[in-house]
Formats: C-alpha cells, structure tokens, sequence
C-alpha cells in the first residue's frame, strides 16, 4: 500500500489564554495501515505538541466521546480510518456544547442536563421486591426499547443541527429519542400529558424542523427520523387532546 | 495558603463505573451526602464498553434450567483456579439474581425468554412458555449452565445507563472531569482525596467520612490492551502509594488471545469458533503444528501462549505496532460472513480498514482484564486505612481468584455495589469527620509541589510519552501469557530502572491549565509501580494458576502457593514489598479445574 | 429525593403554532397545484380558459379564493416567521454552520426559508395585480408577454421548489414515508408542475398581442 502524507488542519483554542484568538494549526503526518483518527491525534500530541486537547476514552466506537467535525461531518474520530478521507483532513470541535479547548467539548453537562430536563428515568410507583420474581416484558418490547437506548450521547446529532446551534434549550434528536426510550417501556407509568409537559413545546419535538442532519450522521445508526416522527405524532395527539 | 476549592460529603465514591454508581446509589437511598468524582461523564466509563452480558443463576431459559447460586459458586470457585475467598464468592452467587431483578425494575431492557423451539450449534432448544417474558440467558465458556444475561450486544451500555438513570434520579452530585491525585490520611485513617480539574486544572480538595475507589482496571500499563484509554488504574497506585494499603494478586492478569491491530478492540471467538484460521508471517497455519487435535479451537489460555510462542520464534508479521499474526476468515464466504459474523466484519471495516471476505485481520493477543487490585475484605474495607472502601475491577474483594469466568465481573460490579454499599452507609453513619486543615494543607502542598517541579523540569526532562512506551514494552514482552525466570527478573530489573527515571520527568508543553501532558506525567510514576508489582508479584509465584502461567513451573503447587500475594509500596521505597495470606477456603477444597487441560487457566471465558 | 420538575410547564401554544405552520403549508401547496391546473386550461385554447375565468367570476369563487390566500397566507407566514432566524447573530450561525457541515437537507431548509420570504412579496404583487387588472385570457396573455415573463418564471420556481422542500419536510416530520423514495417521488413531481407551468407561460406568450 502506497503511503500518503496527510496534512492536518486542527482547530485550536485554549479557554486559559483567552486573548489568544482560536486558529488553525498544521500538522503534517506519514499515513501508516490502519491508522485510524485515534492513532493520528495521538501521534501527534506524542510527537509534535503536546499541549493538543481531544477526548477519546474507549476507541472502539463504544462510548461517545470523540465526536468532532472531520471535514465538516459530525462524527466519531475512533472509528474513522485516514484511508477514507483526502490527505487533506480538517478537524473542528463539534459545535453546540461548551468548548473546553481544542477539539474537546463538553457533552457529559448538556447531556446530564438533558436527561434532568427530560426526568430520563423510569418513573413508577412500584417498589422493588427482591423476593419476587421480575415482571415479564415481551422480548420484542425489550428490543424496541434496546433500540432506543443505543444512543451512546456522542452529540453528533446536537452539533450538526442548526436548530440546537441557535436555540440553546433545544433538547435535539438525541433528547427526544432519550424521551421515547421512556414511553416504550411499560415499566415507565407517565401518561401522553406528562410527556407534553416534557416534550410538548418548542424546546422539545416542536422545535424540530426536520433538518434531517441528525438521521444521517449518527454514528450509532439509531432510526432517529423515525423515533422524532413517533414522539411528534405522540404528541400532537396530546396535545389536541389539551 | 494554598489555593484550592474544598467539598465535603458524608461519602465520596472515586469512580463512576458500575460498580462506583451502585454503591452511591445504596448510601444515598439511605440518607447520606454523596459526590461521585470521574475522569469522563459516569455514561462514557469502561463499563459500558462490555457487551457479553452479567452472570446470575437466574435459571429461566432452557440451557440454564436448574440452576442454582450453588452451581455458580462452584463455577466461580473452578475459574479462579481456587484462589478465590470462597465466602465472598457464595455470597455473590446467592445475591447476583437479586441485582439483576432490581436493574430490571429500574429499566435494563433485558433480553427475554422468547417461548418455542430453535436450533443452536446442531442443538434443539425448546423454551419453555411458562417463562416466557422472564430474564433470558446466554451461553459464556467455563459455565456448567447458561447463565448470562445481557441485552442484544450491549449489555454493559444499557446497565449503565439504567444505573446512571437513578444517580440523575436522585440527585447524586457528580463532578466529571475531575482526576483524583492522592488520598488524605494520615496513616491510619483515609479522610478524602486531592484531585484536579481537568477542566481548569485546579487542585481540589474533597473530604468525607468514608472514601471509595471504584476505578476499574490498569489494563492501559500493557498499551496493548481491550481497555479503555483511561484505564490506567490510577485508584489502585494513589491506595498503593499511601505506603499501608496493600494490592492483592496484582499478577493476575487475563490475556485474549484476538485484539484486532492496532487498536487491540476485542475480536470474539465467534470468528474461530466458524472455522478461522490463524496464519504467520508466511502465511501459514501454524496451529495445528502445536495443537493437532484442537487446532485454533484449543482454550483461550492456549491459544493466546500459541500465537505469542510462534511469534517469538519470529514468524510474527512485523508491523509499525509490533509483530503480529493473521485471522483468516476468507474460505467462510461472504454471506456468512455478512450475516453470522457481521459483528466482526463491522469492527474490522471501522477500526482496521481491512474488510475480511478478501482481507487477512492483523490480531494479537491482548490483555483484557485485572483479576487484582486494592486489597479488601468481604465488607469492602481497603486493608490498613479505616473509611478507606474499594470495589469493582479496581479491587481485590476477591471472588476472581486468578482467572475471571467472562460475565462475573459486571454482575461483581452490581453485587458488590450493593452489599458494600449497604456496608458503607452502615460505616459512615457512625463515623465522624475530623480532619486537620495542616494534613490537607500537606497532601495539597505535596501535589503543588509535583507539578511545580513537573514544568519547571527540575528534575530532569525525562519525556513522559517514551517513558509510557517503555514500560509497556517491557510489560507486554517479559510479563505477558508466557512468563519464566529469566525474562521476569529482566523486567524487574528494567521497572526498577524506569521508577527512577520517572521521578526526572519534565514537561514540553508548559503544564498550563488542563494540559494533557501534564496529566499524563503526574499518573507515570504511579503506573510503573502498578507494573513493578505485577513483575514481582509473577517473578516470585513460581507456579502456574488460573492466567499466571510459568513456562518454568508449569503446574498448581498448592503444597506452597495456595495463598494471595499482598503486595505494598513503602513511602519512599523504592521497589515493591511482598506479603502473603491464605485464601479463605469454605466449601470446595481444591481439585481438578475439568477443563481437560490441568493447571493451564484453560478455559476462561474472557469477554 | 425525587428532583422537582426542572421544565417550566409548556403551553399549547407552541403546539397550535406548529400546526398551523403544517396545516397552512399543505393547503398552500394544494391550492398551488389546482391553480398550476387552472391557468394550464389556456393549453387547451382560449376558449377553454375564459370559461373557467367567467365560471369562476359568477360563483364568487374568486373572492373566496382571494380571502382564502389572504387568511392562509398570513397563517402560514405568522407561524414560519419564528423560525426565521430573526437576530443577526443567529443568521450568521446558521449560514456558518451549512457550509461547515455541508449537509443537503440543512441547505434546503434554508432555501425553502430564502424562497418562502422573496414569495410573500412576489403573492402579493401578484394578487393584486390579478384581482384589480381581471382576469381575462387577452389581459393574462398581455401581461405575461411583457416583463412580467421573468416575474412568472422566478415565480413559479420559488412556488414549486418550495412546495416540494416544504411537503418532503412535512412527511419527513410526520414520518409517514422513507426520505430517500419521497425525496425521488417529489422530484419527479416538481419536473413535471414547472414544465406545466413553463409551458402554460409560454402559450400566454405566444398569445400575447396577437389577440
Ligand atoms: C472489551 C471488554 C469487554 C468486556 N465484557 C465483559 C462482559 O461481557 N461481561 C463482564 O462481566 N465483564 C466484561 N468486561 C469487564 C468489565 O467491563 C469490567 O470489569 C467492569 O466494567 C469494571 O467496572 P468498574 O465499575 O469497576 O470500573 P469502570 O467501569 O472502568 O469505571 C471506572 C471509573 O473510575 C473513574 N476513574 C478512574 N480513575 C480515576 C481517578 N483517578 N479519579 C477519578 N475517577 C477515576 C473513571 O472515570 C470511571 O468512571 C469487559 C471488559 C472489556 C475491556
Ligand atoms: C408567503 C410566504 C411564505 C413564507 C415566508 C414561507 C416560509 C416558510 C418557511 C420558513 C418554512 C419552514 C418552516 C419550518 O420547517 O419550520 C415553510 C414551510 C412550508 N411552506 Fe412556506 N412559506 C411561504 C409560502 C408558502 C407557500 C405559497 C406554500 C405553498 C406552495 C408554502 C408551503 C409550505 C409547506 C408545505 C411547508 C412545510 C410545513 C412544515 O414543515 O410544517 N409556503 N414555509
Ligand atoms: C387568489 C389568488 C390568485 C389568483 C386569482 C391567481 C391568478 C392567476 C392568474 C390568472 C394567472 C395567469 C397569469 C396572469 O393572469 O397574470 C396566474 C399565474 C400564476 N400564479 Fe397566480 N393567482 C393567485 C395566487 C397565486 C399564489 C398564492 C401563487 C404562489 C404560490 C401564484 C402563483 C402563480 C404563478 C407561478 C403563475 C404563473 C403561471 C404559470 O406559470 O403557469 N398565484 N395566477
Ligand atoms: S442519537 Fe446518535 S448522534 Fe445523537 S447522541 Fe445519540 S448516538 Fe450520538
Ligand atoms: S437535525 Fe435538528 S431540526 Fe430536527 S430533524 Fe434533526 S433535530
Ligand atoms: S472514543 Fe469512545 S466512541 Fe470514540
């Protein structure tokens, strides 16, 4: 296999010298087999400046936090490959969440919030029995919700959604899917007018303009024009019934 | 003055894991004031990275008909080649289906029991619909029943979420991004920590009545590891640091045979149990040269020592990241790759670019999993500090022994968070916090220092990133699967070596703020201790249990080592000190593992 | 410890407002295709279209037309304005932002937003034109052979290209339909609107003067 030299083209900027403006800095590497977005970036901090701020934690595409714009497309760093892209390559913050310098932004606090905003959790009057054997669930139930819940909170969604770059409340495609992971599960006792409360507004499906760019860049796969669709359909039932 | 900011909690839990969460969950439901401190957002931890699935003797799908806690204490007690406590194994299996009803209640969309008849492995299965809706299980290697329960492929992602779901519930205050640098005692007691932002980089200094380490594993010091990045085992070097805690077993470790190169994702055996082949540098399958009748199909253990004989032997494929051997899975054909082995196809096409219906996958055996960590006992109390709890991956409670069945070690996560839970409400309820603000000011003082020294480079200008490299060279050559004297005297030899060097590290970023390599340099000198203990730890075993195998002393001496390895770090030392106790030994007195091949560790199933 | 609610309860407001903006939007594209249909009956001859002008005259279906578009119109505009960015900094972002990520669906919404704003003024020039000048097939075909061709034209594309960005997005939104087939469904159907509508236009044409 021929190898290229790939030239990249990071954005920088350090929230301590915030007089320094943010730039893009150059970095030239030899490709290697199989490197992947993950090996380049560490690469270079190893070897050309170490000062370079990026998150990756499983790098297997596990668990979300490497999401960045990789020549403009929201997506996750570990699991691109250099092959794939032009030996021009230009790495940017995922836009939406707090930057906290370089390509490392801050997506556990907007999605912690939004879990708060969204009461992610299921809500029942129930209490446990450790005695007692589990309630049944139909095995196709638990995979309806299993789909759901793949999400792995990259924000790869929030970042390529003009809507959530200027509405700063929008929950996104990742809130509202978060939200009917909830009203699949039966275990969950809140009824169609608590989720209005939740998801009834602007902030939530209503401020969905059906910019689609969720659907196509999440990395997880997750049928997120569908699970908007059901969650608007859902709610607007509920609402009529207001 | 120092300049730091200061919480304080009836209970801080370093971790947030499974196993960290669990056990916050247990102290806050019982009233207590609890901060949860983690390097990433608690969704982002390793634990989510597991996909196999978590061990309970449930018993409703039809392989697993009859099963029974006695039979997974049995199972356990086998896997971990008898170097288990026996007591805290039986009360594991008598409380895992407990922990998975309560995460079902709590919302894991559990697999379920999906009445009818269907064939597997030439096997007719017929469920019975009088459990259909109830917890399914699935088949994990080294079980006499099928006993795993999961959810689709991702098990690990959907347990957390579920635990985090409640944290968020109830309210649990969180700081992510926050590294935790060294505990506060004062030699007998643990009253808090010092950490950093990695955020801004500030000091912080965190008090409470009781302190837990729920950090996970160290799988990070071989490089070549399935672990997440940030599994560094930074709580098990601050517990060994304080010079009176001791690591238990820290040279036991679990290898798998097939990390895919370069990036060592865990690739299942599925690709061999479908008739893959391995091939070495000339493209040749060399498996059946050593195992004629098993071939790629021998135990884990076996392969994973085949592969790296054979590399050694220099058949292995060079690459920039070290010699390695081929999968072939071409002759399968593309629709069965396609469709049953779609799960692996996928991580080759992301992760290693090559596409195996024409291409040959580059793996090597890997490590996987840390049977040792902070020593405790059953109640979860670290071993010589009081208000000092561990558990999950990063402690040595000890039902592993030396080798983990896959699947025990998530469902030990949620055990354990429960019972220790419950043990350190119970504890800290009683406890007081008194603490002197010039102890504080001490370890704060101590830290200050450390970084001052760091990038001013008083020390010297060691570089941190070839210091790392070092150690896990030295780690993965001379204390892998293949382990005798003469390499792991070397080894010893060259981490003695590196500690010192890595006391002259200095900065080339400046350390300003969140600097990354500043993080890295404040964690090497306690992670070269970690892999000091587990080179001494194996050099001085000299027999072979469970993972630990000893090319020189091939076979379980039970007459001399039936015991656990303590091993501890004097404050300024400068090697590791050695101790031992006897494992606790209830029920099942030591025997044959029936794994076919004794004393090999053969058999572990380890995803 | 259950937490308190964090969302301030939500109005209707904001789910009426939504509907309007769909409702209106699809009856807006449902009178543009009949129209489209009816101006296309000069194709048929002049005859043809003065009797549906007069048809139309004699039952008040004009007036009711004209009230309808007028109502729906400001409906549809009133609901869409609260997506259009209003604020400078705002514009600026979203701009930004589809150059960056460089996503189809982003860059239609904001055409379909640009299409939707220049159509407001173009209806309503060309509604009172229509109402006060008459419509007759020698008066259309007088106004259309003049520089009121071009205004037609650009016209009828912002119409239909609107009409079809604005339908794909509601189906999209509802989820009645795979994106991929609909986009190729609507495509197709937009061809052949403007190719009527581009030929209806050139009949006028040829027409103009000569009667
Ligand atoms: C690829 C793979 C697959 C696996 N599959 C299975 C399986 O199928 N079944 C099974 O039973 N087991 C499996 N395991 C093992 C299992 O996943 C782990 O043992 C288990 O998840 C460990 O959980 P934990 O809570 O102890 O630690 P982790 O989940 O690793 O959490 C550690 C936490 O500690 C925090 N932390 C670490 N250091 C610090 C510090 N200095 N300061 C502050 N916070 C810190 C981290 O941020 C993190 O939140 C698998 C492991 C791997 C690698
Ligand atoms: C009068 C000036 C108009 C303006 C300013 C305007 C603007 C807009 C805007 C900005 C949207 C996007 C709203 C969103 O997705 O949230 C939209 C949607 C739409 N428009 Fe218009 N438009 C106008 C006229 C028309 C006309 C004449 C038609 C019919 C041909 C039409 C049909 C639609 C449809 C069907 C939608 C989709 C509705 C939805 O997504 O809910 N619009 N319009
Ligand atoms: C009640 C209101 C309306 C009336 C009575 C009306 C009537 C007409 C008539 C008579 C013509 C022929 C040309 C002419 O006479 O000048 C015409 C053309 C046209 N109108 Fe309208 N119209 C109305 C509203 C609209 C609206 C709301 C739109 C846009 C969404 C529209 C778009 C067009 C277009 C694009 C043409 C060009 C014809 C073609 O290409 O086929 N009209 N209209
Ligand atoms: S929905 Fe998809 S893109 Fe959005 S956060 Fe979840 S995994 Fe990422
Ligand atoms: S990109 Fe944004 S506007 Fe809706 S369809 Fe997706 S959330
Ligand atoms: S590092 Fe975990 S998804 Fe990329």
């Amino acid at each position: 296999m021929s190898q290229r030299q790939l030239t990249f083209h990071i954005f920088r900027y350090n929230p301590e010298t915030p007089n320094q403006k943010p730039a893009t800095q150059t970095f030239v590497l030899q490709e290697e087999t199989g490197m992947t977005l993950f090996i380049a970036l560490n690469k270079i901090r190893e070897e050309q400046d170490s000062t370079l701020k990026f998150d990756f934690v499983c790098r297997a595409g596990i668990c979300g936090s490497c999401g960045m714009l990789i020549n403009g497309k929201p997506t996750l760093a570990c699991r691109t490959l250099t092959k794939d892209l032009p030996t021009d390559i230009t790495l940017m913050p995922l836009p939406v969440f707090k930057l906290l310098g370089d390509l490392s932004v801050d997506t556990g606090t907007w999605f912690r919030d939004m879990s708060l905003r969204t009461e992610a959790w299921v809500h029942t009057e129930k209490t446990f029995d450790p005695d007692a054997q589990e309630e049944r669930m139909s095995n196709e139930t638990a995979l309806h919700i299993y789909e759901a819940e793949r999400c792995i909170e990259c924000g790869c969604c929030i970042g390529g959604c003009a809507t959530a770059n200027i509405k700063p409340n929008f929950i996104g495609a990742a809130g509202v899917n978060r939200v009917a992971r909830f009203m699949l599960d039966p275990r969950d006792e809140r009824d169609e007018q608590e989720y209005f409360d939740v998801v009834g507004s602007e902030d939530g499906i209503f401020g969905c303009i059906g910019l689609m760019a969720c659907d196509d860049n999440c990395p997880v796969g997750i049928p997120l024009q569908g699970q908007l669709a059901y969650v608007r359909r859902k709610m607007a039932l509920a609402g009529w019934k207001r | 003055m120092s300049q730091y900011d200061r919480f304080t909690s009836d209970v801080l839990i370093v971790g947030a894991g499974l196993a960290g969460e669990r056990a916050a969950i247990e102290a806050a439901t019982q009233g207590l004031n609890v901060i949860i401190l983690s390097l990433v957002p608690p969704r982002r931890s390793h634990s989510s990275a597991a996909q196999g699935g978590m061990q309970a003797a449930l018993g409703n799908s039809a392989m697993g008909k009859g099963d029974s806690p006695d039979i997974h204490f049995a199972d356990t007690v086998k896997g971990s080649d008898w170097g288990c406590d026996q007591d805290v194994a039986r009360l594991f299996a008598e409380m895992a289906p407990v922990a998975m009803r309560q995460m079902a209640y709590w919302g894991v969309p559990w697999s379920r029991v999906v009445p009818g008849k269907r064939i597997y492995d030439g096997v007719d299965i017929h469920e019975d619909p009088e459990k259909e809706g109830l917890i399914a299980a699935r088949n994990f290697g080294g079980t006499a029943k099928w006993r795993t329960c999961y959810t689709a492929d991702g098990t690990g992602h959907t347990v957390l979420y579920t635990m985090d779901s409640v944290v968020i519930k109830l309210g649990i205050t969180v700081h992510d991004r926050t590294e935790v640098l060294s505990l506060i005692h004062d030699g007998e007691r643990c009253s808090g920590v010092v950490a950093r932002c990695l955020r801004t980089g500030n000091l912080r200094v965190y008090t409470a009545k009781s302190t837990v380490i729920a950090t996970g594993g160290y799988g990070r010091l071989y490089g070549a590891s399935t672990n997440a990045i940030i599994n560094e085992g930074s709580g098990m070097f601050v517990a060994l640091e304080t010079g009176v805690v001791p690591l238990g077993n820290m040279e036991a470790v679990q290898f798998h045979p097939t990390g895919i190169v370069p990036t060592w994702i865990l690739i299942t055996e599925g690709a061999r149990g479908d008739g893959g082949y391995l091939l070495d540098k000339d493209h040749h399958r060399f498996m059946p040269d050593y195992e004629p009748k098993k071939k790629e199909l021998a135990s884990r253990d076996v392969v994973s020592r085949r592969i790296m004989q054979h590399i050694r032997k220099g058949y292995g494929v060079e690459s920039p990241y070290g010699a390695h051997v081929w999968l072939d899975i071409r002759h399968l054909g593309e629709k069965h790759i396609n469709t049953n082995l779609r799960e692996i196809a996928n991580i080759c096409r992301n992760f290693a670019g090559v596409d195996p219906v024409h291409d040959l996958i580059p793996v090597r055996p890997t490590q996987h999993y840390s049977m040792g960590g902070i020593r405790t006992n059953i109640d979860g109390m670290a071993y010589g500090l009081t208000g000092l709890f561990s558990l999950g991956e990063a402690a040595c409670w000890d039902m592993h022994g030396f080798n983990r069945l896959g699947g025990n070690s998530l469902a030990e996560t949620v055990v354990a968070g429960m019972l220790i839970g419950d043990k350190i409400a119970k504890y800290t309820k009683e406890a007081s916090l008194n603490v002197s603000s010039a102890l504080i000011e001490e370890h704060v003082r101590f830290q200050e220092d450390r970084i001052q020294s760091l990038i001013e480079c008083r020390n010297g200008k060691e570089n941190v990133y070839q210091l790392r490299r070092e150690m896990e060279t030295i780690l993965s050559e001379n204390v892998g699967i293949f382990r005798s004297e003469e390499p792991l005297q070397k080894a010893v030899a060259q981490l003695h070596e590196l500690h010192q060097r890595s006391c002259q590290v200095g900065l080339r970023s400046g350390g300003k703020g969140a600097d990354p390599e500043l993080a890295s340099a404040l964690r090497i000198t306690g992670m070269i201790k970690l892999a000091y203990c587990i080179a001494a730890g194996a050099l001085a075993r000299k027999e072979s249990r469970g993972s630990h195998f000893r090319e020189d002393y091939p076979k379980r001496d039970d007459e001399n080592w039936l015991k656990r390895t303590l091993a501890y770090w004097p404050v300024g030392a400068d090697r590791p000190e050695l101790d031992y106790e006897p494992v606790k030994i209830t029920e099942l007195p030591p025997g044959d593992r029936g794994y076919g091949e004794a004393s090999t560790g053969a058999a572990s199933a380890n995803r | 410890m259950q937490l308190q609610r964090a969302l301030t309860p939500t109005r209707k407001a904001d789910f009426l407002a939504e509907l309007t903006q769909t409702v209106s939007g699809l009856l807006l594209v449902g009178f543009l295709w009949t129209h489209m249909i009816f101006v296309a009956a000069i194709i048929l001859g002049v005859e043809a279209f003065n009797k549906l002008a007069h048809f139309m005259e004699q039952f008040k279906l004009l007036d009711l037309a004209v009230i309808f578009i007028i109502l729906t119109v400001a409906a549809h505009a009133g609901a869409v304005l609260r997506r259009i960015p209003s604020r400078w900094q705002e514009q600026k972002i979203v701009w930004k932002h589809a150059k960056t990520i460089k996503h189809r669906d982003t860059w239609s919404w904001l055409f379909q937003a640009v299409t939707g704003s220049a159509m407001l003024l173009l209806i309503i020039i060309h509604v009172v034109v229509v109402v006060y000048a008459g419509i007759d097939a020698k008066l259309s075909a007088d106004r259309v052979h003049s520089w009121m061709l071009w205004f037609y034209a650009v016209l009828l594309l912002l119409a239909e290209y609107h009409a079809s960005v604005g339908l794909y997005r509601t189906f999209v939104k509802w989820g009645f339909v795979k994106r991929h087939s609909l986009k190729k469904v609507l495509t197709v159907v937009t061809v052949c609107t403007v190719g009527l509508g581009l030929v209806s236009l050139g009949v006028f044409y040829s027409l103009g003067g000569s009667l």
